[in-house]
């Protein structure tokens, strides 16, 4: 185990930042914290690096306790903030080479590390250039570069693609498979639930500070109710056909809102075709229709009652 | 030295800001300190002739000796022996003095007779004072030898006062310091109190900016760098940068003051100027900590700098500033600094007496430092914790 943390208590005067919270992170995992913005996440995060000092609980890092003194077990950490840290007085490789030094004390092997670095998060072009002459989207990787230049066993990544391009998100996640494929345990925070999906092995989902889901994408999704969410194009629907596509077995709900038919089906075979068949049987005039399986915002929704991007 | 060398590079990075007070200050020092030794130096003493009227009724060797002797100190300016005439020349300062030798005056003055010179001179003019001296103490001698020795000719007084009053002496203070030198690096140094705290301050300032983002510090904190070793690293930047700016200010004040060599002042002048960089350090420090823009920088080096050196006596001399800026300037380091140069500048002897006044502003200076220095972690330790 890499990371375990029991009883996780932080309090901003009266917020309750973290509410018992508790997770472990196992080696070569990519483990993902989402939630929406306010939940926690950041928190979190800041009192695992020991960045805060919380009220209750016991952080563990690599089987020692983690405290802001701990710089054996820091020298294993790669942290990537959420808001880009980097120095403008330095150029793109002087970035680089300062905090990759923060950590490996050999210059030659440094200087290895951080041609490495720059290699990973394809910024060879940039090597000169003030961190104010770059893209969004090249700062980010450059805040990346600075966070993995020293090949830490564990890398944190604070929401790294906030305010990032869909090319440059993509190839950032890219990165942070590879990373775990190279051997790092990977701690990803984010509010995008595609990301999370897209590369976390296991998923934690966090709102206000607690912990209300834990697990991989499919036992997340095995946890509620709904199996199937049918959506329907229509111009007109009259409430009888409502009440009779509501009495269709295994359907959870139905509702019509702005010419569009969503029903809620749970677990179960052959949902879209009983589906079609009441349409058919009920001359319901229709033109697109379509399938989906159930998102972590529907977990979060049926859990919570409320939107993960609300 | 990871935080060492980032310090190195983001001050690199304003060099030419800095240089820019380096240049200004030499110039406007050098110029300034030069005029103001020139001027200070003048009051001490300089020999000028005054223009002269000199109406002889009669021409006798001790007149014609008179004559000679005079020519020394006067400009003899021709004039009609009418009174018109001679008013019109003091009125319109053509002459400054006007000296008339009566008929007959030196005989009498051998025989031993109470005889009087006649002279019209420019009211309250201090150089007529002086030229008074001159006559009298020409005469003094005169009546000396004439009071000694029997039957002696004009020619032979003459002689005896020609011989007498050549005799010049050469006047050194006993320490052998110049004072137009002193006046020159006191001047100097004291200029030195604006440009190494503007330096100081600009350079502190833009550092601490940097080491002051919350994002980087937190970023820091990830590190297996020790709080320790990174305080460590920024303390020696900062005495570093603090006594290189120190050393390259005070070899251009030597260079421009003392380059015939260095006396016990100078050495005196350093320590003061040492001492004053460390409280500069300490202010810079502080206005680093408190400063949160970078464009703001600038202004508040203008006003702390330029602030503290008016009211001080940096650039307005103390005699001139009144009691009551006098007083609420003693509630500054720079007014301390500048006192403790003055006070160097007139010191002549080195024993704790007369050094006592220069160790009390140094005390001063340390005690600044000091609260400044402390008020500085206070701010930092809280802000950690923010």
């Amino acid at each position: 185990m890499i990371v375990h943390v029991k009883n996780l208590v932080k309090r901003y005067r009266e917020l309750l930042a973290l509410d018992h919270l508790s997770f472990t992170v196992d080696d070569r995992e990519v483990f993902g914290l989402l939630g929406p913005n306010g939940s926690g996440k950041t928190t979190a995060i800041n009192c695992l690096l020991a960045l805060l000092a919380y009220d209750k609980g016991e952080i563990k890092i690599f089987g020692r306790p983690m405290t802001p003194e701990s710089y054996e077990l820091k020298r294993q950490i790669g942290i990537v903030p959420q808001n880009v840290a980097v120095y403008n007085e330095l150029t793109v490789y002087e970035n680089i080479d300062y905090f990759c030094g923060l950590y490996v004390e050999d210059k030659k092997l440094r200087k290895e590390f951080v041609a490495e670095a720059i290699e990973f998060v394809g910024l060879n072009d940039f090597t000169d250039y003030y961190p104010k002459k770059l893209s969004g989207g090249l700062l980010r990787r450059l805040n990346i570069a600075c966070g993995i230049a020293h090949k830490p066993k564990l890398i944190i990544l604070d929401e790294p693609t906030v305010a990032v391009d869909p090319q440059s998100r993509n190839k950032i996640l890219e990165g942070i498979l590879e990373l775990n494929r190279q051997g790092a345990t990977i701690i990803y925070t984010s509010h995008y639930m595609e990301e999370v999906e897209q590369i976390c092995s296991r998923i934690m989902i966090i709102d206000k500070g607690r912990a209300i889901a834990t697990g991989t994408k499919e036992e997340l999704k095995a946890m509620i109710t709904l199996g199937e969410k049918i959506t329907i194009e229509s111009q007109y629907i009259t409430e009888t056909q409502l009440s009779e596509l509501r009495a269709l077995p295994n359907v959870i709900s139905a509702d019509y809102k702005n010419k569009q038919l969503i029903i809620k089906s749970g677990k179960g075979s052959n949902n879209l075709e009983i589906v079609l068949d009441a349409i058919k049987r009920e001359k319901i005039q229709f033109g697109k229709i379509y399938s989906e399986l159930p998102t972590l915002n529907d977990v979060f929704l049926e859990i919570t009652g409320k939107q993960l991007r609300d | 030295m990871q935080v060492f060398k980032l310090c190195l590079k983001i001050l690199k990075k304003n060099i030419p800001t800095l240089l820019i007070y380096v240049i200004i200050f030499i110039g406007i020092a050098t110029m300034m300190s030069a005029d103001a030794a020139k001027e200070q130096s003048d009051l001490l003493f300089t020999g000028s002739k005054v223009n002269l009227a000199f109406l002889a009724e009669e021409d006798t060797p001790l007149v014609q000796g008179l004559k000679t002797e005079l020519a020394k100190k006067a400009n003899f300016v021709l004039l009609p022996d009418e009174k018109e005439a001679l008013q019109d020349a003091l009125y319109f300062r053509k002459v400054s003095y006007i000296l008339r030798i009566p008929e007959g005056f030196s005989q009498s003055f051998m025989e031993g007779g109470n005889v009087q010179l006649e002279k019209t001179v420019v009211p309250n003019a201090f150089s007529t004072a002086y030229f008074d001296l001159s006559i009298n103490q020409y005469f003094n001698t005169a009546k000396l030898y004439v009071e000694q020795f029997e039957n002696l000719s004009q020619e032979e007084l003459v002689q005896y006062l020609k011989s007498d009053l050549n005799q010049t002496t050469v006047v050194e203070l006993a320490d052998g310091a110049h004072p137009r030198k002193r006046i020159f690096a006191n001047n100097f140094f004291n200029y030195l109190a604006y440009s190494l705290m503007a330096i100081l301050i600009l350079g502190m300032s833009s550092l601490m900016l940097v080491f002051n983002d919350k994002n980087l510090r937190q970023r820091n904190a990830c590190s297996p760098l020790s709080n320790a070793s990174f305080n460590q690293q920024l303390i020696l930047f900062v005495l570093l940068f603090t006594g290189f700016t120190w050393a390259v200010m005070v070899t251009i004040c030597l260079f421009f003051s003392f380059n015939h060599g260095l006396d016990t002042n100078a050495i005196y002048f350093l320590i003061n100027s040492l001492v004053f960089s460390v409280c500069a350090a300490s202010i810079s420090y502080l206005i680093g900590l408190v400063v949160k823009n970078a464009n703001v920088i600038p202004a508040v080096c203008n006003v702390v700098t330029l602030g503290l050196s008016f009211f001080s006596g940096v650039f307005v001399p103390m005699e001139l500033l009144g009691d009551s800026v006098l007083k609420i300037a003693s509630f500054t380091p720079t007014y301390w600094y500048v006192a403790a140069n003055n006070h160097i500048a007139a010191l002549r002897q080195f024993n704790l007496t007369s050094l006592q006044p220069i160790l009390n502003c140094l005390l001063m200076q340390l005690g600044f430092a000091l609260a400044f220095f402390t008020i500085a972690l206070v701010l930092s330790k809280k802000r950690k914790y923010e």
